[in-house]
């Protein structure tokens, strides 16, 4: 309306009215339905895009629970939810207090029985914003490419966690692997543990980022 | 909306907590007894025996200033699901008195008694009636109340002696209730309001005009008004219940455990307060109804101060049942106790309009949580009650005692919050993302290829040199500290636990990997890995 009633010989207002307009339209694009990591990984990942697949692995004591944790504190920290499935009921809470993760809005199923794995995944991804799922041994194709498609579906971050001997077959569209590395302040009889820096080199499509979790 | 209330007999058993306890364990008997509750700030004291009342114990004390009060003190945690188990024997014996009892809590109960007094001989009569029904379970010492209403009544059975019924004549209510304190009010912080603005009497509070009520203290002011003037606090005539209202689930196989069907009543109670939501109501009062193998139809009414929420209805069903499933086996009925619930069916009695619940300004949140709430509720479906957990901190030294796992749609009960102070002799360093109830079975070896012991005075007999485990297989330990010797409850026999941590390096063919390991009996275990 506005634009038609301008009078046309004035130019600059009009040009500074189309600017106005171009900036508040309601557009989302797909770079914008983001969830943003908090903690030491944002460097390396910044944010995580709705309905993709992060594979986050690496082998028993690397640090991936934690790296797979600070995920959750993207959804948590945004006011929405987040959920593990953990097969053997493992996963400390305190760690995940300690990772920013608000733990009245973080779920976790626990126990349940490997060949219910993908039925249990497809359940939180109705649910949840950021779904950490465990990947059991002889998982899959076709399940979890199923997964895949349901989280984009859904536009829910799904986080399979994987270790060495229970890769996750199917795409990923980031792999973030945790190397581990060493413990400072312990020592041989002596010294107090410290929260450590992780090696974490993270794979999207064909960047590569490699660097240390700064704790 | 301002006639009086219907005539109510309220049956007041002083300090059921502390009965119940008693009756449990009768070595109780004799000594002060206080029965705590997690409330906003730590333990309070929400029951307490007379004896230990008189040495100036009350309720909303905090336990250690209870303790401090009375230092031969027997303090017990509450157990409500007992309560309303024990309860229910009562409500069998008021019942044969006269059906269509309301249970409020467990504790109290009312009836109208517009039936049963003209049956009995009036007020007086039915009053004796009901204190000879409570004496034969060994209740004499319960308080019998006849008023205008069941706030009035619950005070007329405070005030009944022992042996008889307080009956308020009719309409003598709003009389009897001016000289009471403003304490009585079943509203939060209104009562030491009014006492300091001047109305420490409910007679003052009660001649207030109401609508200068209403717009000072809102719909919870204008409801306490209601009950100081002896009016009743849901309208006299409530809306009419609509019979499609009625919930029903059968139970195949038949539940013969409590948490079988209170899980199934869970979904019960959801699906009622949705169908009521959609039609703006909300409901006090609701009837639960129970059938089971051998065809008996069990029904009792359960009533709420204000208004019954899924939760609170839920809880109410969980102790109905468990009442009925284990009444029958402690009263050595062998049908009783093999004979599981088949139907569990919830009816709205008393409906009114919902005034109180508004959802959040945004609205984001909301939605969120009730699709996390659907999602999670189904995986509970799938998986078990008992699968689907959030996790509640709490005090503690290792990591495994410092996180209390809540399966969902439990309360969290984190009034705590999150910021729990460290306890002396916890465990340093960062929090553990890896930690095993059931500790992983390792062995602790030293250079000489000899099990790593920790004498009594917290001393270890060498250096650990390797760490064996199934997780792991043969790791060499590159940095370690401890150990750390605990002594947890030492001053309980029974509980009593002695053990030594060690916080160890393992150098593992990918990577070094840092846990914790126990020392306990002899046996080392993983308690936690830093992942």
């Amino acid at each position: 309306m506005a634009l038609a009633t301008l009078p046309s010989r004035d130019p600059e207002a009009r040009a500074r009215l189309v600017e106005v307009h171009d900036r508040t339209r309601p557009l989302v694009l797909a770079r914008a339905r983001t969830l943003t990591v908090p903690g030491p990984l944002r460097p390396l990942l910044p944010e995580l895009v709705r309905g993709s697949v992060v594979v986050v692995e690496g082998a028993p004591g690397a640090g991936a629970t934690s790296a797979a944790l600070s995920l959750c504190a993207a959804a948590t920290a945004a006011g929405e939810w987040a959920a593990v499935l953990d097969f053997e009921g493992t996963l400390g809470g305190e760690a995940g207090a300690a990772a920013g993760v608000a733990l009245e809005r973080f779920a976790v199923a626990r126990r349940v029985p490997p060949d219910r794995w993908a039925t249990a995944v497809a359940v939180l991804l109705d649910g949840m914003s950021v779904v950490v799922a465990e990947v059991p041994r002889h998982a899959r194709a076709g399940d979890a490419h199923r997964l895949v498609a349901r989280a984009r579906e859904r536009q829910t971050v799904l986080v399979p966690l994987a270790g060495p001997r229970t890769p996750w077959p199917a795409t990923a569209t980031t792999r973030v692997h945790v190397e581990g590395g060493p413990w400072p302040g312990l020592d041989a009889g002596c010294g107090l543990l410290t929260a450590r820096t992780p090696r974490v080199r993270v794979v999207a499509g064909t960047r590569e980022q490699v660097g240390v979790l700064a704790g | 909306m301002s006639s009086p209330a219907d005539r109510t007999l309220c049956v007041w058993c002083p300090d059921w907590p502390v009965t119940v306890a008693r009756r449990g364990d009768p070595a109780l008997a004799g000594q002060p007894v206080a029965v705590v509750e997690r409330g906003v700030h730590g333990l309070v004291v929400r029951a307490a025996s007379s004896d230990a009342r008189h040495e100036g114990i009350r309720r909303g004390l905090r336990r250690r200033e209870a303790e401090a009060c009375c230092p031969g003190l027997v303090v017990l945690d509450a157990d409500p699901a007992a309560e309303a188990r024990a309860f229910e024997a009562v409500a069998r014996a008021v019942e044969a008195v006269t059906p269509g009892l309301v249970l409020e809590r467990p504790g109290v109960l009312t009836f109208p008694t517009r039936g049963p007094a003209r049956f009995f001989g009036g007020d007086e009569g039915l009053g004796r009636r009901v204190h000879a029904a409570l004496a034969e379970v060994d209740l004499a010492e319960a308080g019998v109340g006849i008023a205008d209403g069941s706030f009035a009544a619950r005070l007329a059975a405070r005030r009944a002696a022992p042996g008889g019924a307080h009956v308020v004549p009719p309409g003598a209510t709003p009389d009897f209730l001016a000289e009471w304190p403003v304490d009585v009010l079943d509203a939060d912080d209104l009562p030491e309001l009014l006492a300091r603005l001047g109305l420490p009497r409910l007679g003052a509070f009660a001649a207030l005009p109401s609508a200068a009520v209403l717009a000072r203290f809102g719909a919870a002011g204008a409801r306490a008004h209601r009950q100081a003037r002896g009016i009743d606090e849901h309208p006299a005539r409530p809306t009419p219940v609509p019979p499609e209202l009625v919930e029903t689930c059968e139970l195949d196989p038949p539940a013969t455990r409590v948490d079988e069907a209170a899980f199934a009543a869970k979904g019960l109670a959801d699906r009622l307060f949705d169908q009521l939501a959609a039609l703006g109501l909300t409901c006090t009062q609701v009837v639960v109804e129970a059938e089971t193998e051998h065809g008996e139809r069990l029904a009792r009414r359960w009533r709420h101060e204000q208004s019954l929420t899924p939760a609170t209805l839920a809880t109410r069903v969980r102790w109905q049942l468990d009442g009925w499933l284990t009444s029958g086996q402690g009263t050595g009925e062998e049908d009783d106790a093999t004979a599981g619930i088949t139907l569990v069916r919830l009816r709205p009695d008393q409906v009114v309009p919902a005034t109180g619940r508004q959802l959040g300004f945004w609205g984001g949140d909301a939605a969120a949580g009730d699709r996390a709430d659907r999602a999670l509720v189904r995986l509970q479906t799938l998986t078990g009650p008992g699968s689907v957990v959030t996790a509640a901190p709490c005090g503690g030294r290792i990591p495994s005692e410092r996180v209390r796992w809540v399966p969902w749609g439990e309360p969290r009960d984190d009034t705590v919050g999150p910021e729990i102070p460290t306890w002396p002799g916890a465990v340093p360093g960062p929090p553990a993302a890896r930690v095993y109830e059931s500790r992983l079975a390792v062995s602790l070896l030293a250079a000489d290829g000899e099990p790593v012991t920790v004498s009594g005075r917290g001393e270890a007999s060498a250096a650990p040199a390797r760490l064996v485990s199934d997780a792991f297989g043969d790791a060499e330990v590159v940095a370690w500290a401890g150990p750390w010797p605990q002594d947890v409850r030492w001053w309980d026999r029974v509980c009593r636990r002695r053990r030594a941590l060690w916080h160890v390096v393992a150098r593992t063919p990918a990577t070094d990997v840092a846990c914790l390991v126990v020392v306990e009996a002899g046996r080392a275990g993983i308690e936690a890995i830093y992942d």
